[in-house]
């Protein structure tokens, strides 16, 4: 008997077991996107396809595995037999990228962010897609409709035009596919909003006075209600290019001094990396530029009216329980908030009101611009030119390249818009950048959003990783009362002038050429007031 | 007297094992609750027991009326009890299935990596440490430290390095690229724990074998390898646990994705879309648990007379 | 404890396959990574040599050296009194417990917890206690305290501390099992003579059980202190070192410059001063096991 009994835990955790991880039989039908044996394909192209799209997932645990790109792997493999495309799961961390990209093993489609993909592109790791962008998209024009966009050159397929050129890398040059689109929104309690008799602000006041009135709302059990949920993340990326754009808006014709000719008719007026270093040498972006010190009080008396930890990424929590009256997040949280069955209250998105003159004496009474962008940013890695001499200059491997052409092909294949809506449109989380895939319904608060202009820089995007990195820790620090402003602006100063030693080192800007415009510009900015630099007056 | 004593500690010792439970409890609760239930409390009983349990309720006072709820599309429908009851099951096991269709290439990769580790360290260790303990001879001290100095080597800074190594052997992709480097530096805990074991025998053993003429493997065999019995389950569990949690590793290493092991495919799942789906996250925690937990109650009691029996100390 | 000195290349030959794998596999990166530390060295492009730069820059100009060495001794510091404490107490406990079952029974329940991924009780602390609506913040306001009320993890003046008390308090793992051990060679005759002299309670606790499991508490001290020196995995899943500088640890430094900022040879120079610190302190230890080695000699 004493055997038994000691055995017993052991025979409940098998029964358990088994009971657990019986496969149900419904799920594992139609497992496996490809047929296809490894051994009959010439090209086994690994394809890093990132979160949103993995098949067999259920993103947010709602509704039914993808299917959407298997489908649509399927028919590429159909129509060229000697391809098998894999899709893995790739996270984008540092040491795997590293890794990875500098022994030539990586994935040969990589969806990674644009501010890694930058910091690499000197080594090769990454293979530019501009000549095949610039080039017609075949898929489209064995079609022979020559009015449809593709038939000339990819790059018109693309409906987003200035977000996605504006991944371009400071050379110039664009390695990032921008696949679809993510937007930011101030997602809000309806029900509460109506309760106490608040309307959606227009402008900046209106936001303050609305938080003000939450902050000072207490509900039935004597509890407060957070006015605005947002992490540090959000102040770092999207709130300092909001305000930076409202206040530096007006100065835009004085000091935007180099025009790309093939992108500007797409990113008006916007700051390149090598125009934020000549700025700053000018004494821009410093404590002595006002607009500068504005940027970050504005961010301070936001400050005031959300949640006290900012490093967090999960918030979602307080708004669903509607401790928090307001959530600062992008898109997919509409497919998140429509899938929740007991939510209890009525939401509605509205963007961040602009900045009035009483906010700031230099605000531009813009509207807020757009600061979202890419979601899915797919890139072509040294892997897809494996076939080719690795001595050889970057240009001839991808003449030469047999894999890369596939590599290619798929991804034009999957721009189509009937291969795009399936894998976009399966479920309501980002936006199609595809002319000729309607964005759904949940979404359109969004696309309305993605129509405004776009942003006059992307500050953590243009330098290195450390800029941003420590930005990051030093706003967390100012936010939460660690330092002062001067203080704050005192690290600030060194982060840029390190950020753009660096740039200035590994990139070799034509500095002349912006001085010479610079020059050119002084009788413009002569009629501005409060620049930081010190110029002899006209 | 004394019992009053001994309530005091159960009160004490309850106390803290709760505390310390917690975040054993919360992961297998989490098992059972959909993405949408965390989202609304961090812990709570999980909807589909109590779905459950009202169903069976209503079963007991004869209650016919039909049952409204959500199934696995988040569509509200209109069931009777059994249809019911037949959701919430599974509703309730949605997590674990997800998880295990995940996990499951991974488990038996992590079986073979896991037994050819534990299996070198404790030969290798063993044997080295046997050496140690028991001779002195030119360079026995300096052999120590350089066994020992390696402890202390941050494990970052030889990240890249051990990459290229292992790529330059040609081992990636393969289990060895997981497996010798996990012995390379797994023994060294091990040569640890044994040397300061095999100090405190008595050396009349070594010394009578070694005068029947038994030579080092003799000694190896019938000597050290059963003396250490008890140590042994408590190298091997540490070192186990040890490769069990190790996830980038094997991750950088396994580019085909071929060899992953349930650490590595437990860190893809948590950075990837499955990350907002706690239920599915949380089961493959749980379900990648229990082969440890199975280990722990039937190797608890050598694993204590191991540590108990006074290698574990410096 | 009697040695033999004699057939030492017998003796080679049977460590031979341990060194082979160690220097192959941990030193030959190891030493790749110390003259790493001399370069300028970034994955993928050129490097070039730099000598002792790097050491000079850390100590000499980097602003979270020295802050973040305190950190980091800090965290040490209360890891190490935490595990040689709670443990302790709940490890005495156990073995003062009347039968063997519930002790038995008490040694699995304070085991078990070790199956837990970091990653989850990481969660746990961060989402369950320090949120704003966390467990923390809601005690506070339910004694009438809201102004105590912060962002425990996001607060300069606690986020250090919140990071440290992670995991309290420290008694799921091996130590419990470790001190026990300990507890449980105590001989019955010295049990017994400290009964006669009337020594209980407290006093007993201090004056004959701690002594006894000294070179356990030894043992999990150079455990805590090595795996407080490199480890930084928690923090950067919590906090990322931030606000500013206020929870980062030298490794955690290394890592940022080792794989975001691109300067490999500068965070091996990081790296080899971190070593440099663990093993002056192991050696230090040796030094002191030794005498107490000889002291178990002389009694």
């Amino acid at each position: 008997m004493p055997i038994s009994r000691k055995y017993l835990p052991l025979i409940a955790f098998l029964l358990l077991s088994v009971w657990l991880l019986w496969p149900p039989a419904e799920e594992t039908t139609n497992a496996g996107a490809s047929t296809k044996h490894p051994e009959q394909a010439q090209y086994v192209i690994k394809f890093a396809a990132g979160w949103a799209y993995l098949p067999d997932t259920h993103p947010f645990g709602i509704g039914k595995p993808l299917q959407g790109l298997k489908n649509v792997i399927r028919d590429f493999e159909a129509r060229f037999p000697d391809t098998r495309i894999e899709v893995l799961t790739v996270p984008g961390v540092r040491e795997y990228l590293v890794t990875q990209l500098g022994s030539g093993e990586a994935p040969d489609i990589l969806n990674v962010n644009v501010e890694n993909v930058w910091t690499d592109v000197q080594k090769g790791w990454y293979v530019p897609l501009d000549p095949f962008l610039e080039q017609a998209n075949p898929f489209v024009v064995e079609q022979g409709d020559a009015t449809k966009p593709g038939y000339k050159q990819w790059w018109d397929m693309f409906r987003y035009q200035a977000i996605s050129r504006g991944k371009a890398a400071p050379d110039g040059l664009n390695y990032c596919l921008t696949f679809d689109m993510v937007e930011t929104g101030i997602y809000y309690n309806k029900t509460l909003f109506a309760k106490l008799g608040l309307a959606v602000p227009e402008t900046w006041e209106e936001f303050i006075a609305v938080m003000e009135k939450i902050q000072a709302h207490r509900r039935d059990d004597g509890t407060e209600t957070v006015p605005l949920l947002v992490n540090i993340g959000a102040f770092n990326d999207w709130t300092t290019d909001l305000f930076f754009d409202q206040l530096y808006y007006d100065l835009l014709p004085g000091i935007d001094l180099v025009q790309d000719p093939t992108r500007e008719p797409y990113l008006d007026g916007y700051l390149d990396w090598d125009e934020l270093a000549f700025l700053h040498q000018k004494g821009f972006f410093s404590a002595r530029d006002p607009r500068y010190r504005e940027v970050w009080q504005k961010m301070r008396e936001l400050k005031r009216y959300t949640n006290k930890n900012l490093m967090t990424d999960d918030l979602i929590r307080e708004f669903v329980t509607q401790r928090g009256a307001m959530i600062w997040t992008a898109s997919p949280m509409s497919y998140r908030l429509s899938g929740d069955k007991s939510l209890g209250f009525d939401w509605g998105v509205f963007y961040m009101p602009s900045f009035t003159r009483t906010t700031s004496p230099y605000a531009s009474g813009q509207a807020m611009c757009v600061i979202g962008g890419a979601a899915t940013q797919l890139e072509v890695s040294n892997s897809a030119i494996a076939d080719t001499d690795p001595s050889l200059p970057m240009r001839e491997r991808m003449a030469q390249s047999q894999r890369l052409k596939r590599v290619i092909e798929f991804l034009q294949f999957i721009c189509l818009p009937e291969n795009n809506a399936q894998i976009v449109n399966e479920y309501p989380a980002l936006l199609p950048n595809i002319i000729g895939v309607e964005t759904l319904p949940i979404l359109q608060p969004f696309a309305e959003i993605l129509d405004r202009r776009y942003t006059t820089t992307k500050w953590i995007f243009t330098f290195d990783l450390r800029f941003s990195e420590i930005q990051q820790r030093m706003l967390e620090l100012y936010l939460t009362d660690g330092i002062d402003l001067d203080s704050f602006l005192h690290w600030q100063e060194q982060n840029i002038d390190a950020a753009v030693a660096n740039m200035l080192k590994r990139k070799m800007p034509d500095m002349q050429r912006l001085e010479e415009r610079w020059q050119a510009l002084a009788p413009v900015r002569a009629t501005m007031q409060d620049l930081p630099m010190e110029e002899p007056q006209l | 007297m004394g019992g009053k004593k001994t309530w005091l500690i159960h009160a004490v010792l309850v106390f803290f094992s709760l505390l310390t439970l917690l975040p054993f409890v919360f992961t297998v609760n989490n098992v059972f609750r959909t993405n949408a239930e965390f989202y609304h409390a961090f812990f709570s009983v999980p909807n589909a027991f109590k779905q459950t349990l009202s169903i069976a309720g209503g079963a007991l006072t004869g209650d016919d009326t039909p049952i409204e709820m959500a199934d696995e599309e988040g569509l509200i429908r209109s069931l009777d009890k059994k249809q019911a009851l037949r959701l919430s099951l599974t509703n309730a096991t949605r997590g674990p299935r997800l998880a295990w269709k995940v996990i499951r290439p991974y488990m038996l990769n992590t079986l073979v990596v896991v037994s050819l580790t534990v299996i070198g360290v404790i030969l290798l260790g063993s044997a080295t440490a046997y050496i140690l303990a028991r001779y002195r001879f030119a360079g026995h001290r300096a052999l120590f430290l350089f066994i020992i100095s390696t402890m202390m080597f941050p494990g970052v800074l030889t990240l890249v390095p051990s990459f290229l190594l292992v790529k330059s052997l040609g081992l990636l992709n393969t289990y060895w690229a997981m497996v010798l480097p996990y012995i390379a530096a797994g023994q060294v805990f091990a040569i640890f724990v044994f040397k300061s074991y095999f100090d405190g025998l008595p050396e009349d053993l070594f010394e009578s074998a070694r005068i029947d003429g038994a030579g080092h493997l003799d000694i190896y065999w019938q000597i050290v390898l059963p003396l250490s019995k008890p140590i042994l389950s408590v190298v091997a569990i540490m070192n186990i646990l040890g490769t069990w949690n190790n996830f980038l590793w094997p991750f950088i290493t396994n580019t085909e994705g071929k060899h992953h092991v349930v650490s590595s495919g437990l860190f893809v799942l948590s950075t990837t879309a499955h990350a907002s789906n706690f239920s599915t996250l949380y089961a493959a925690y749980a379900i990648s648990s229990i082969p440890l937990l199975v280990l722990f109650i039937y190797a608890t009691k050598p694993f204590i007379r191991g540590v108990t029996s006074g290698a574990f100390k410096a | 404890m009697s040695v033999r000195l004699q057939s030492p290349l017998s003796c080679y030959a049977i460590v031979l396959p341990s060194l082979v794998l160690l220097t192959t596999f941990v030193y030959l990166p190891v030493v790749w990574a110390f003259a790493s530390s001399l370069y300028e060295f970034e994955i993928g492009a050129d490097s070039h040599f730099v000598g002792l730069a790097h050491y000079g820059e850390y100590l000499g100009q980097d602003p979270t050296a020295f802050p973040s060495l305190a950190n980091m001794l800090v965290l040490t510091l209360i890891a190490a009194i935490m595990r040689m404490s709670f443990p302790l107490i709940i490890a005495r406990l156990i073995y003062a417990l009347p039968t063997e079952r519930w002790r038995y029974i008490y040694r699995i329940v304070f085991l078990v917890p070790i199956v837990v991924p970091g990653v989850a009780v990481q969660l746990i602390w961060a989402d369950m206690i320090y949120s704003d609506f966390g467990l923390l913040n809601e005690l506070l306001r339910g004694v009438g305290l809201s102004h105590w009320t912060r962002g425990w993890l996001a607060d300069p003046q606690t986020a250090l501390a919140s990071i440290a008390l992670i995991g309290f308090p420290f008694v799921g793992g091996f130590e419990v099992l470790i001190y026990y051990a300990g507890f449980s060679s105590i001989p019955e005759s010295v049990n017994e003579a400290s009964a006669l002299d009337g020594c209980t309670g407290l006093q007993k606790f201090f004056r004959i059980d701690i002594p006894m499991v000294l070179s356990q508490l030894k043992l999990i001290l150079i455990l805590t202190l090595i795996g407080g020196i490199q480890g930084f995995e928690n923090i950067f899943i919590l906090t990322r070192g931030g606000p500013g500088f206020e929870t980062t640890v030298p490794g955690l430094w290394m890592y940022f410059n080792a794989f975001s900022f691109q300067r490999m040879g500068y965070a091996c120079a990081i790296g080899v001063l971190l070593f440099a610190i663990i093993f002056g302190l192991t050696l230090l230890n040796m030094k002191y096991f030794k005498s107490s080695e000889d002291l178990q000699g002389v009694r």
